[in-house]
């Protein structure tokens, strides 16, 4: 048999290798899953980009929102994670104290600093240094069913949880399948649809001296009324095996009087349940006129050991052209981040983006504290506990407190 | 067998060998060196530290309690599914009509994989929309609809069912094939002795089954015991980890809260207990085999 | 005789009907759902009010359906001729010879199935990084053949013993060396065996989830299982009807495959498997 001699063939393939034109640069993003909508989206900006940037070649990795988190722990594991990658913003303070994401302030001009909210800027913020951009922005509000209401001959969505309650209540005797107030109890943000009520009985989920709120009085109120509306059989029956999911469902089927949740309901019922008739209110007050509603954003961050950050950002500055930012929140019910594009005719006559662009300012996020997540959990399993009737209110909320400032101390 | 062949068989043998353990050992070892490092949530290690991890793990209240629902998990899903799979395959080795359909649809489960199988369920298990409800109503069993995930009561015992549904299969083949390998001469032997149907079973067929009951209890002891899908899908763990099994719990530890080392302290545990079972189970129950190997050739 | 036939039969469905309802179900529910229009979806009906065909196509653009299937069947297919080509001889070793370390080999192979791959997850990933696999679809490929090998090579030194060694040796008595023996009356005995175990390595791998989830990063190179629980995690609203549509056309072919070759599966397990 004939065999190339061993010179020859290293020759030839030297030859190849320098006849090769200059590699094109690299980048890779990660992206959250949030619609069918997210991944060609992007796809639209990384063409258009490559297209005005001749010898660049954009690479993006669409994840499931849920396994976002797991993905980016075995990718950064492996020293193989991407350049840019969009993350809970309630997730880069590990980011930021292992030194996985890069200070971003350097490369903003201050007419891009500027253009967002600076209360949403805030969140990505750590000791000063912006390490994140939120991408994306919710905030959740009440939304309630307008023929229930009418039905039950009440006037409006009620402003206090007193007359939730009471409303809640007229609701459910309409009929055996009907849910005066639909409460979610299981996975994610469990613990938030409780903090609604918290924050209206002014709880703080850190107390001044750095401890858990849990165990307030606010907390025992807020518990006791939730408690209270399932015993008097005005929620939904089974809320631990309701997801926010599956209460926006019974929503839309229109068996549901009121729930809280997040813009993107809208859509879904525009495109799933058109004859819907639902208002959107914001949260109810307590008594002494508190309330609040959960801010959340998505940032996207900048990797330390990426090879390609001056593209990065390049790449970075295009997500953020008014047009694109435009176009991704309207595509997936999200509020604007950035002042221009939040005072387009789309989002700024929007009835119901109207509503949750009021109550923003006054959002509340998740307390940017290492160990967030296993504070949730163990806040959602006391919840649930206190649901099932499992667990009588104030020994749970005790305990999981104590079991959270252990958490906290560490 | 020559000198020559007996290099053969362990040539033949490394291959196989070698790419199942590069592909075990390495990641197994990194593991090993995890679960007693100070590694942060991205799995980097910063350092030693000893047999902390394990410590924690030890101390913490939600490992016991999921240690104890695996213990129940895998005891119910293993022998239901035993208890089931062995009359099935008795049937099902006799013939009559339309049992190459009857076969078919026993298999069924084993054709989907474990993820899909689930989230069926979960939607079938809906307490509003759910079909197993409105198909029970239907029936006239119950006259309210059953929030069967809500609460560990009911969806424990559904997740049980589950999974001895998608292991009734691998089990009924297993048996399918020790009862194959009985010689018809003995049955009818026995028969001709004036024995029934029945003494025939007990006596002749159970005895030379049992070898197959072990291997059945072995392997599906080891795929149960870390079987995630079933349980993660319909509840998570939930609620309140009232229906966490180690897996589930071991997954929340590694990728919730970012306890790497903690979660890489637990699988070694895990994989020490299901070495430990596997081992005492083979001497105790497969001793008496021991005897009847040594008759029979290869 | 006939008589018997016709009461075993009947006695054998009647005693087999509960488990195949439990199992039949979740089909049914699946098919119903797959077909139900959008709207429809929510309510508990077992009976849609339209046979909604266009949840196939539908389905097959969200979950980018085409591609997701090449990757599968080429994954499934190749990680199955690996695990075959390393465990073909395994198990023909093992079946045919005596040799020191034999039962220790067996017993290291049920042990390599003990370690789920959750737990072994984090593991694999830095091992395919340092191969520099990562985002390849031969990782998933490697990695999956690697872990049949432990099920095929049990399955098929079962079958193998079976075959009786007379015939080779007769083969070689009149002159055939160890390898035509091998080739010319093993093998052609041996087909139905790797056939079987074929399939098994198969759906394996068609179904399996994590690991592709964890080594895979493009769409283009997803799997089936990925796109099809892309649909339910995560997404703010979950479209039911379409991931049942995919998930039936998902089981159907290979459901299908392997109830045509399941008389095959009894043969072999058989003698052999337990020592």
């Amino acid at each position: 048999m004939n065999r190339p001699s061993l010179p020859l063939l290293s020759a030839a393939l030297l030859g190849a290798s320098l006849a090769v034109p200059a590699q094109a640069e690299d980048l890779r993003v990660t992206v959250a899953e949030y619609s069918a909508k997210t991944g060609p989206y992007f796809e639209t900006v990384a063409e258009a980009f490559e297209a005005a940037n001749p010898d660049t070649d954009i690479q993006i990795e669409v994840v499931p929102w849920d396994v976002l988190l797991q993905k980016l722990t075995t990718d950064i594991s492996g020293g193989a994670n991407a350049d840019l990658s969009i993350i809970g913003t309630r997730w880069l303070i590990d980011f930021v104290e292992q030194g996985i994401a890069a200070p971003l302030d350097e490369y903003m001009s201050d007419d891009f600093r500027d253009s967002f909210f600076p209360a949403v800027l805030e969140t990505a913020k750590l000791e000063g240094e912006t390490y994140g951009l939120p991408i994306a922005s919710s905030a959740r509000a009440m939304f309630y069913n307008e023929a229930l209401f009418e039905q039950a001959g009440i006037d409006g969505p009620p402003d206090t949880w007193d007359q939730l309650v009471e409303d809640a209540g007229k609701i459910a005797a309409l009929g055996d399948d009907i849910a005066g107030f639909g409460m979610q109890g299981k996975e994610i943000e469990t613990d938030t649809y409780f903090y609604y009520a918290f924050w209206a009985q002014g709880g703080e989920l850190l107390e001044a001296d750095g401890s858990s709120g849990l165990d307030s009085d606010a907390a025992i109120k807020a518990a006791t009324i939730y408690k209270g509306m399932i015993d008097a059989g005005v929620t939904q029956p089974g809320v631990t095996s309701y997801s926010r999911e599956d209460v926006q469902n019974l929503f839309k089927q229109g068996k549901v009087g009121m729930m809280i949740t997040a813009p993107f309901l809208s859509g879904q019922i525009k495109d799933e349940a058109p004859d819907l008739q639902y208002g959107i209110a914001p949260i109810p007050a307590g008594p002494d006129g508190a309330r609040g509603t959960y801010g959340v954003t998505d940032s996207i961050i900048l990797f330390e050991n990426s090879e390609h950050k001056e593209l990065a950002w390049r790449f970075v500055e295009a997500l953020f052209g008014d047009e694109q930012r435009r176009a991704f929140s309207s595509g997936e019910g999200f509020l604007p981040v950035n002042q221009r594009v939040a005072a387009m005719p789309e989002f700024a006559d929007d009835e119901d983006l109207k509503a949750f662009a009021e109550i923003l300012p006054d959002a509340r996020y998740a307390p940017v504290i290492a160990g967030w997540e296993e504070v949730a959990d163990i806040t959602s399993s006391a919840i649930q506990t206190i649901y099932l009737g499992d667990g009588e209110i104030e020994a749970t909320l005790k305990e999981a407190a104590g079991r959270i400032d252990d958490v906290l101390d560490r | 067998m020559s000198g020559r062949g007996t290099l053969r068989p362990y040539l033949l043998v490394a291959p196989g060998f070698l790419l199942s353990s590069f592909i075990v050992l390495w990641p197994l070892m990194q593991i090993g060196e995890i679960s007693t490092g100070d590694v942060n949530r991205f799995g980097q290690v910063r350092g030693f530290a000893g047999l902390d991890n394990y410590r924690a793990v030890f101390a913490d209240p939600d490992f016991w309690g999921s240690a104890r629902r695996t213990l129940i998990w895998t005891v119910a899903v293993v022998v239901g599914s035993i208890a089931t799979a062995l009359p099935v395959a008795v049937i099902l080795d006799r013939e009559f009509h339309g049992r190459a359909l009857a076969r078919t649809i026993v298999m069924l489960p084993w054709a989907v994989s474990l993820t899909m199988v689930a989230i069926v369920w979960r939607w079938v298990l809906n307490g509003e929309s759910g079909m197993l409800n409105s198909a029970l109503v239907g029936l006239g069993v119950i006259d309210r609809n059953i929030v069967w995930l809500a609460e560990a009561g009911t969806a424990f015992p559904m997740q049980i069912l589950i999974g001895v549904l998608v292991t009734v299969p691998f089990t009924v083949t297993i048996f399918l094939g020790g009862l194959s390998s009985i010689p018809t001469d003995l049955k009818e032997a026995a028969m001709l002795e004036g024995a029934g149907a029945t003494r025939v079973f007990r006596e002749i067929t159970l005895p030379l089954m049992r070898p197959f009951v072990n291997i059945a209890v072995v392997l599906n002891t080891i795929y149960v015991f870390n079987s995630f899908p079933i349980i993660w899908v319909t509840t998570q763990g939930g609620p309140a980890n009232s229906t966490d099994i180690l897996v589930t719990y071991l997954y929340k530890l590694g990728f919730r809260f970012g306890k790497l080392g903690e979660a890489s302290a637990l699988s070694l545990l895990m994989f020490v207990v299901l070495l430990a079972f596997t081992i005492l189970y083979v001497r105790l129950a497969m001793r008496e085999e021991r005897g009847a190997d040594a008759s029979s050739a290869a | 005789m006939r008589e018997g036939l016709g009461r075993r039969t009947l006695l054998s469905w009647l005693i087999l009907s509960p488990l195949l309802v439990v199992i039949l179900f979740p089909f049914a529910v699946m098919i119903v759902t797959a077909l139900k229009p959008a709207t429809e979806v929510l309510s508990p009906h077992w009976v849609p009010s339209r046979l909604a065909w266009e949840n196939f196509s539908g389905m097959w653009e969200a979950t980018n359906f085409g591609p997701a299937l090449l990757n599968s069947v080429l994954v499934s297919v190749l990680s199955t001729l690996l695990a075959l080509a390393v465990s073909i001889p395994a198990a023909y070793a093992t079946s045919h010879y005596r040799f020191a370390g034999r039962s220790a080999f067996r017993q290291f192979l049920l042990v390599t199935q003990m370690l789920s791959p959750i737990v072994l997850v984090i593991g694999l990933f830095k091992l395919v990084v340092a191969l520099g696999l990562l985002d390849r679809v031969s990782s998933i490929i490697l990695v999956y053949g690697a872990f049949n090998v432990a099920f095929t090579v049990w399955m098929l030194q079962s079958y193998f013993a079976t075959i009786p060694k007379e015939l080779e040796e007769a083969a070689r008595m009149e002159g055939a060396s160890a390898w035509q023996a091998l080739w010319r009356v093993f093998l052609p005995l041996a087909v139905p065996a790797i056939a079987v175990t074929a399939i098994f390595s198969f759906i394996n791998a068609w179904n399996e989830f994590v690991i592709a989830l964890t080594m895979l990063r493009r769409q283009e190179t997803y799997t089936l299982p990925i796109q099809i629980f892309s649909l339910v995690a995560g997404r703010y609203t979950v479209e039911w009807h379409h991931i049942m549509a995919a998930t039936f056309v998902a089981t159907i072919p290979v459901a299908i495959t392997f109830a045509w070759l399941q008389r095959y599966l009894v043969r072999g397990l058989a003698t052999g498997a337990v020592k």
